[in-house]
């Protein structure tokens, strides 16, 4: 838009400037610690003294060859993987709703505010209000109980597996909501009339152009949910009432006892899982093209 | 269609403000050229229109001219001043863009005195010429409107209105038709070309449809693949193309080659593949013998028979072929020829195709007369053989 | 054919959709209505339904930090932190949204940096950011470390909500004002950030939001005090009382307070734009 070769050069100091900001932030809040606890995951601990800046493999070595650790990954790989399966079911469907059966534009983005609003509450507050409703003087339990379903109330309903992946699924079904809205309000209509002027069936629509074409929706919502759960630490130990732990409570125990180098082990080995599950997720989804659209 | 002349005469002693120049006009995008080696001179107050099919660079020039592009090499010169480097304002141009662009967060009025709100005008003044302009375009009653409220035509009129608060020389227009529906873009033709003879500024209108271009214009540029093919008033567009593109392009001409076999009685005599014999009026030295000459033959000017026999059709100035195609298009039926080696069209009017109609599959005979015929300054190579330009698109 | 625009009557699928839907509003929804009643439970402190002598004593509870945890003083910072991410995320993020309409070197790396920083698990950050604080000698605290915390999860959203917006800006708009004679600083202020300013405002929703809600990434990095969802974690294992549903309530309805005045605004200029 503006001429000559001069104002190209200046328009480039400006976007360099532009972004400083932005990259320092991310260079000092974000690279820079990264690194470290990558460094500090190799020095050794010793007790009453800290941190000892002394090249190690103990860590690491401790870590996996400890039978609890991997225990506590299958746990929170467990997790992950049903919630993962229960938000794509319900996402799916809520944002098929949404896009494809309300008429009206305006209450369908209606809607779907009312599904995000709970997003900007805290997610604390939302988990434990679980407690009253899952617990056994609770909501699910008196009205059992009086329209005489059941005699006990049931016991598993909270500070079990279940309340952990009732309050996963209830705090981060919207990350798969939100992408998965967006690529399917994408999708131009007319190829659906088209697929079912060719004899699709209702399914079949569905199966051949729905859902390929929300694949990059899906493939983020699942980064998201999957990063969510496995890095999540507070969720799994309310919810649980304490029995279960997650591959996060090594690293909560460790730093408990100010041993940060096994906790930076711990953290760098979820790190270095998480980023594989995220850079496999790329090579299916061209995520800046998509993103930056 | 309009046959005026360009009205380029000013007073004597005045400066020709609204002339534009272009000089070895370059625009390269990465390896390709939009552009190349454009001269182009478009005079003071005239309406010019520059046409050609997409891509063909009419946008570039218009958006280099506008300073919104800069030149890969050349120059352009505005009212005789070089104007690499200035902007808009600067240059005394004003565009006005094929979606409009109105601001979609302030009023008509506030789009329209955008440009004074930049210049520091104060708000009373600006109140008033704003005023001025809206009534000017007759739409003061919808100056504190959204834009999104107004029609196309209406939104239209507003980004003339924005434009020409600018006070420009020249107003480039980026296919300000081609939005509108069909009733809409006949009247509002006639509207942009009396405002352009009442402003006396010089107006560049960037269209790809050629009767459009042909109405409106003092000069038409047609143009191909970043080249100017022909840049001349309308009338010897139409009448005298230059190339067999133009002719295609223009006016649906049919062109047809062949190799000088000699000249006798002001006349000089082509041979076609096909053995076909024309010939057309001799006009300055004779060419040589055996030299190859392409000429255009307008739909209009050609008469069709049905073939008697075999040896019909093989006279001077005739050719016979198959119809493949009729198209009624009311005052005239449009008949497709194949010749054999292309095709071949001729419009024949209602009343003599009613005496004697042709349908697919029967062969016919067209002929013309040596004086219809017109000769191209290029040789036809069969490329861009587009017989779908028609001129009652 | 329930993909398709049926003008007439609905699909059976509709149906189920709908109560699909229905219950899953419900299902979010429903836990948060059960503690705004169970907060006005009375003195029986019992977390049960129904309500005994409802009263808002528990409310009154929460500013009284010996029983209950120190509530006002999470919030007198929580508050603070939260505006002042809200504020740097839009500079931040706009200006870096502008930086990213061309295409620089380097552009790509600061993009999948920022994606990464979503990625990155909270609480690795904030151990990160705890040992690199230590690092420099430095105290963690809720200003500096947490601040930068909660940046990094808050940038990249705005950012690509500035990506969203303005690649869908029309740039003849930018062109016409150039083309009014509008210097690039009188274009930026006249209009592009008009036309973005709805955009502008969910990133200020974001970053507000993001922060005061922030769990993970607060965690190490707020030094001695404590923001309020810490402050809530630990109530959550040292307290039964209704006085947690009670500030369950009041802070959503902060945050509720919040969404609507982003949302009426974003909606209040969408409308006078078309009237």
């Amino acid at each position: 838009m503006t001429p000559g070769p001069e104002a190209n050069q200046k328009s480039l100091l400006s976007t360099y400037l532009q972004v400083t900001p932005l990259t320092l932030v991310m260079l000092l809040f974000f690279v820079v610690p990264v690194a470290l606890v990558v460094l500090v995951s190799f020095f050794r601990y010793q007790m009453l003294v800290g941190i000892v800046p002394q090249f190690t493999l103990k860590n690491y070595i401790d870590l996996i060859t400890n039978p609890t650790t991997w225990s506590l990954y299958l746990s929170t790989v467990k997790f992950t993987l049903i919630v993962l399966a229960i938000t794509f079911v319900l996402g799916f469907w809520v944002a098929y709703f949404l896009v494809f059966h309300v008429r009206n534009l305006l209450t369908a983005i209606g809607l779907f505010l009312v599904c995000t609003v709970p997003f900007w509450t805290s997610n604390i507050i939302r988990m434990i209000s679980w407690r009253p409703v899952l617990g056994k003087e609770g909501l699910i339990n008196t009205a059992l109980l009086q329209s005489g379903i059941i005699a006990e109330p049931l016991d598993w309903l909270l500070y079990s597996d279940f309340s952990v992946v009732v309050a996963y699924v209830h705090l981060f079904t919207l990350f798969m909501i939100v992408p998965i809205f967006n690529s399917m309000a994408r999708i131009d209509k007319s190829l659906l009339e088209a697929a079912v002027d060719a004899g699709a069936t209702r399914w079949g629509v569905i199966w051949n152009v729905v859902l390929p074409l929300s694949k990059t929706g899906i493939a983020l919502g699942a980064l998201f949910v999957v990063t969510l759960v496995m890095g999540d630490f507070f969720v799994v130990s309310v919810m649980s009432g304490g029995l279960s732990g997650s591959a996060t409570t090594g690293i909560f125990n460790d730093l408990q006892f100010l041993n940060y180098p096994r906790a930076a082990a711990s953290a760098v080995i979820l790190l270095i899982i998480v980023l594989l599950i995220a850079a496999s997720i790329f090579r299916l989804v061209d995520v800046r093209k998509e993103l930056v659209k | 269609m309009s046959s005026a002349q360009a009205n380029t005469a000013t007073p004597a002693g005045q400066q020709k403000t609204g002339e534009i120049r272009l000089v070895d006009i370059t625009k390269k995008f990465g390896h390709s050229y939009a552009v190349q080696n454009i001269n182009l001179t478009i005079p003071h107050r005239s309406y010019c229109c520059l046409l050609g099919p997409s891509g063909c660079g009419k946008t570039t020039i218009l958006r280099m001219i506008a300073g919104h592009e800069p030149p890969t090499s050349g120059q352009i010169y505005i009212g005789d001043k070089i104007v690499a480097g200035k902007s808009p304002v600067e240059r005394g141009t004003a565009m006005m863009f094929q979606s409009y662009a109105l601001f979609p967060h302030l009023s008509i009025a506030d789009n329209v005195g955008f440009y004074l709100k930049m210049r520091g005008v104060g708000k009373a003044e600006r109140r008033d010429r704003v005023e001025e302009m809206l009534k000017r375009v007759q739409l003061d009653q919808f100056r504190n409107r959204m834009p999104s409220q107004l029609s196309g035509g209406q939104q239209q009129r507003v980004a003339l209105a924005r434009s020409l608060i600018t006070n420009p020389e020249v107003l480039l227009l980026d296919e300000p038709l081609s939005a509108l529906d069909e009733f809409l873009r006949l009247r509002m033709r006639g509207e942009l070309r009396s405002l352009q003879t009442e402003l006396g500024i010089t107006f560049v209108h960037v269209t790809h449809t050629q009767p459009e271009a042909i109405a409106l214009a003092d000069m038409v540029v047609v143009m191909d693949t970043g080249r100017i093919d022909q840049a001349d008033t309308a009338e010897m567009i139409f009448n005298r193309p230059k190339t067999p593109y133009v002719a295609r392009f223009m006016g649906g001409q049919n062109v047809l080659t062949g190799l000088v076999e000699g000249h006798a009685g002001g006349l000089v005599r082509l041979r076609a593949s096909g053995g076909s014999i024309f010939e057309f009026p001799l006009d300055g030295p004779p060419p040589a013998n055996g030299q190859p000459i392409s000429i255009a033959v307008r739909r209009d000017h050609v008469r069709l028979a049905r073939q008697a026999s075999d040896l019909a059709g093989k006279g001077i100035n005739e050719i016979a072929g198959a119809v493949t195609a009729t198209e009624y298009q009311g005052s005239y039926v449009k008949v497709t020829l194949d010749i054999g080696n292309g095709l071949f069209v001729a419009n024949v009017t209602d009343r003599d195709y009613s005496a004697e109609p042709v349908v697919h599959g029967d062969r016919a005979v067209a002929s013309w007369k040596a004086a219809d015929v017109h000769t191209l300054a290029e040789i036809d190579t069969g490329a861009a053989a587009d017989f779908d330009f028609d001129a009652s698109n | 054919m329930s993909a398709l625009p049926s003008y007439g009557s609905r699909p059976w699928t509709f149906y189920v959709l709908a109560a699909l839907f229905t219950l899953f509003v419900i299902f979010l929804y429903g836990p948060m209505i059960a503690i705004l009643i169970l907060s006005f439970q009375g003195p029986s402190a019992a977390l049960v339904f129904p309500l005994r002598d409802p009263s808002l004593m528990w409310f009154d509870e929460l500013f009284n930090p010996r029983r209950v945890g120190d509530v006002m003083g999470a919030f007198s910072r929580s508050l603070p932190l939260a505006l002042m991410v809200m504020v740097l995320t839009v500079l931040i993020s706009v200006t870096a949204g502008f930086g990213f309409r061309r295409r620089f070197a380097g552009s790509g790396v600061i993009f999948y940096t920022a994606i990464a920083s979503l990625i990155v698990p909270g609480l690795v950050l904030s151990i990160g950011i705890l040992v690199t604080f230590r690092f420099l000698g430095l105290s963690a605290a809720w200003y500096s470390s947490a601040l930068g915390a909660h940046l990094t999860w808050a940038l990249p959203f705005g950012l690509l909500i500035m990506f969203a917006i303005l690649g869908r800006l029309d740039p003849s708009y930018e062109e016409a004002a150039y083309d009014l004679g509008a210097s690039k600083w009188q274009t930026v202020k006249a209009v592009v950030i008009p036309i973005v300013f709805p955009g502008m405002i969910a990133v200020a929703l974001f970053g507000f939001t993001l922060s005061y809600d922030e769990f993970p990434r607060s965690w190490l990095t707020v030094g001695t005090k404590n923001t309020l969802p810490l402050e809530i974690w630990t109530m959550t294992t040292n307290v039964t009382s209704p006085a947690l549903y009670a500030l369950g309530t009041v802070t959503t309805v902060v945050s509720f307070i919040v969404i609507a005045l982003a949302l009426s605004s974003i909606i209040i200029i969408q409308r006078r734009r078309s009237r």
